[in-house]
């Protein structure tokens, strides 16, 4: 039993920080970003290209890191640009669309170009006890990176200016504007901090398995059920909700099946929906 | 008089597609059964699109549940077939009244809760993952990954390529009739007035959430239908038949390219569609690219759909020609 909660817990951790980066964009845009698991995936395939390269693994995943934030720069000055001159409903649907749109065209040329693609991270050492459960390495090291990440993210936008202006935006970007912010630049760093973490996911999911060239989809897939039940644009709740679901997860796979798992994680989605649209810690 | 001239008038698309449809395969692909074979997708797809259509572009619910819908038709009729030896049109109207329950209780759930585009988009994106998951689970009705042989498929719908040609097409032909009758009639005008301003609409006294129930309903009941039907002239079907990948993104993409809301809308669109994967043989991933690629086009560059953007660049063009001899007649 505790093993199966401390499992639920290192699997949470790893939820929450795959919904955190979807959920900033959300908050602050109204961009549902369905080409998140793609970019998790991108961000892979350059570490393990670089990595082939006899490159330091800490370096590669910076590179990894770096270079999906850049892609995401990128597209934040492009496409983005034609989503966020639209407002409401109209701006949310086609930042839907056309990042849906970038899923397929990032997913199809990474499968072509590398199609047996991974990238697995082995951190070697005999595994650690907590609590009387023997641990892998690998899962430690990726609880402890999207702890830090978390630390830091609450910490950026809990205490600097820029933090707080982000913040005003995502209540009221009239608001926010009124006040001397400009939500442009700050919605292009935030969509390039949303790459980086994108980067990162990439870097702790290979830790403790390989990390696939078409794992895309389903990653989308769980950042979006951690992202509504989270709370849109809420960083604490993504990790809250994350940690929840994770044990939910590891719990219903130990006791009664892998596949109604699924379910009942995607059910979950749905309830929050219905009951309360704006999730465990949205505004 | 004019009303009957008005209904002829409203009603010409589909009689012409109707004869394209009559004449295509003894003018085009005669009996190769590989292009017969692409030909009954891009009617299937079409189909769907109509269904999608009604409820998307009639009534801004963004389904993203069209393959599961087409699948819990063509799942519900085969498995009650299947288990039960009962005739295959009972196994079509269970499957297709299943889907349209679906489909209606969906619609209900999301105009009650007053989700908007895209909460419903996410509430029915979660339940296509959901229904994947249990045909998967349910390995002993479903079979799995390794799919599902039809057994009570009647020998001459599942062998006879053009037989399930002209099945299809004719059921094409009665959705069209179905879609533009409702254009025409009072539920037209309300679906015209909700996708416009919906909060006008109520305030005009149009009943928004029950004409939105309605066109879900419909709609999941066409999308169902044509499930099934596919189902049984297929022979086969498993997952990836009614998957969110290969199904709703495809029908997003081919109703958006022929025009959100339009008559000849998926028609068109599944026909463009039909000849470019005929022309991309090649690599499944670049297929999947050029779709992206697609998607963006679109949705950056014809937000009305391609037909319409291009009717009015026509009709701008034709304008400034006729325009013309006025504007330079000062300088003869």
């Amino acid at each position: 039993m505790t093993a199966v909660v401390l499992d639920g817990i290192v699997l949470g951790l790893a939820f929450g920080l795959l919904g955190v980066g979807m959920t900033l964009v959300y908050g602050l845009g109204g961009v549902l970003n369905l080409a998140y698991g793609q970019m998790v995936v991108l961000a892979a395939i350059v570490v393990m290209l670089v990595m082939e390269d006899d490159v330091a693994t800490f370096l590669a995943a910076l590179a990894g890191v770096l270079a999906v934030a850049g892609v995401a720069v990128l597209l934040d000055l492009t496409l983005m640009r034609a989503v966020y001159r639209e407002h409401g409903e109209e701006r949310t649907l086609l930042g839907l669309l056309l990042t849906l749109g970038v899923a397929f065209v990032i997913a199809g040329l990474l499968t072509w170009r590398y199609p047996s693609g991974a990238l697995y991270i082995f951190i070697g050492g005999d595994p650690v006890s907590i609590l009387g459960v023997p641990m892998a390495r690998g899962s430690i090291w990726a609880s402890v990176i999207a702890l830090l990440v978390a630390a830091v993210l609450l910490l950026f936008f809990g205490l600097t200016t820029f933090g707080r202006g982000v913040r005003s935006i995502i209540q009221d970007e009239t608001g926010a504007r009124l006040v001397g912010i400009n939500p442009s630049f700050v919605r292009t760093v935030i969509f390039a901090l949303s790459g980086a973490l994108a980067g990162i996911v990439a870097i702790t999911q290979s830790m403790s398995g390989p990390l696939t060239v078409n794992a895309g989809f389903e990653l989308t897939t769980f950042a979006l059920i951690v992202t509504v039940v989270g709370g849109l644009g809420s960083v604490a709740g993504a990790f809250l909700a994350g940690v929840l679901l994770g044990v939910v997860n590891t719990l219903s796979a130990h006791y009664i099946g892998q596949y109604i798992t699924t379910i009942i994680l995607l059910g979950a989605a749905a309830l929050t929906i219905l009951i309360r649209p704006r999730g465990l810690l949205g505004r | 008089m004019a009303r009957t001239r008005s209904i002829g008038w409203a009603v010409l698309p589909i009689v012409v597609v109707a004869a394209i449809l009559a004449i295509l395969p003894s003018i085009w692909f005669g009996d190769s059964p590989y292009t017969t074979s692409l030909a009954v997708q891009a009617l299937v797809f079409a189909a769907y699109g109509v269904g999608f259509n009604l409820i998307f572009g009639s009534t801004n619910q963004l389904f993203l549940c069209v393959g599961a819908l087409a699948g819990i038709g063509g799942y519900g009729a085969v498995i009650l077939t299947d288990e039960t030896s009962l005739p295959m049109g009972a196994g079509i109207v269970v499957g297709t009244a299943f889907a349209a329950l679906v489909g209606g209780l969906l619609s209900w759930i999301s105009v009650r809760r007053s989700l908007g585009i895209i909460f419903t988009g996410i509430v029915t994106l979660v339940f296509s993952l959901a229904f994947a998951n249990l045909l998967l689970g349910q390995r002993e009705y479903t079979g799995s990954e390794t799919g599902l042989v039809v057994t009570a498929a009647a020998d001459r719908l599942a062998d006879d390529h053009v037989g399930g040609y002209y099945l299809f097409a004719a059921l094409l032909v009665v959705f069209l009739l179905v879609f533009r009758a409702l254009q025409l009639s009072h539920v037209g005008w309300a679906f015209r007035a909700l996708r416009d301003d919906e909060v006008a609409a109520e305030l005009a006294g149009v009943d928004v959430a029950r004409y939105r129930i309605y066109a879900a309903t419909l709609g999941s009941a066409m999308i169902g239908l044509t499930g099934a039907l596919l189902a049984y002239s297929a022979g086969f079907i498993s997952p990836a038949t009614y998957s969110f990948d290969r199904v709703d993104v495809r029908v997003l993409v081919l109703v958006a390219f022929g025009g959100l809301g339009t008559l000849l809308g998926p028609v068109i669109g599944a026909g463009v569609f039909a000849i470019l994967d005929e022309q991309l043989t090649t690599s499944l991933e670049l297929r999947e690219v050029l779709y992206g690629v697609f998607v963006l086009v679109i949705f950056l560059g014809f937000r009305r759909g391609v037909v319409a953007t291009v009717v009015s660049l026509y009709d701008r063009l034709m304008a400034g020609r006729r325009r013309k001899p006025i504007l330079e007649s000062p300088g003869d």
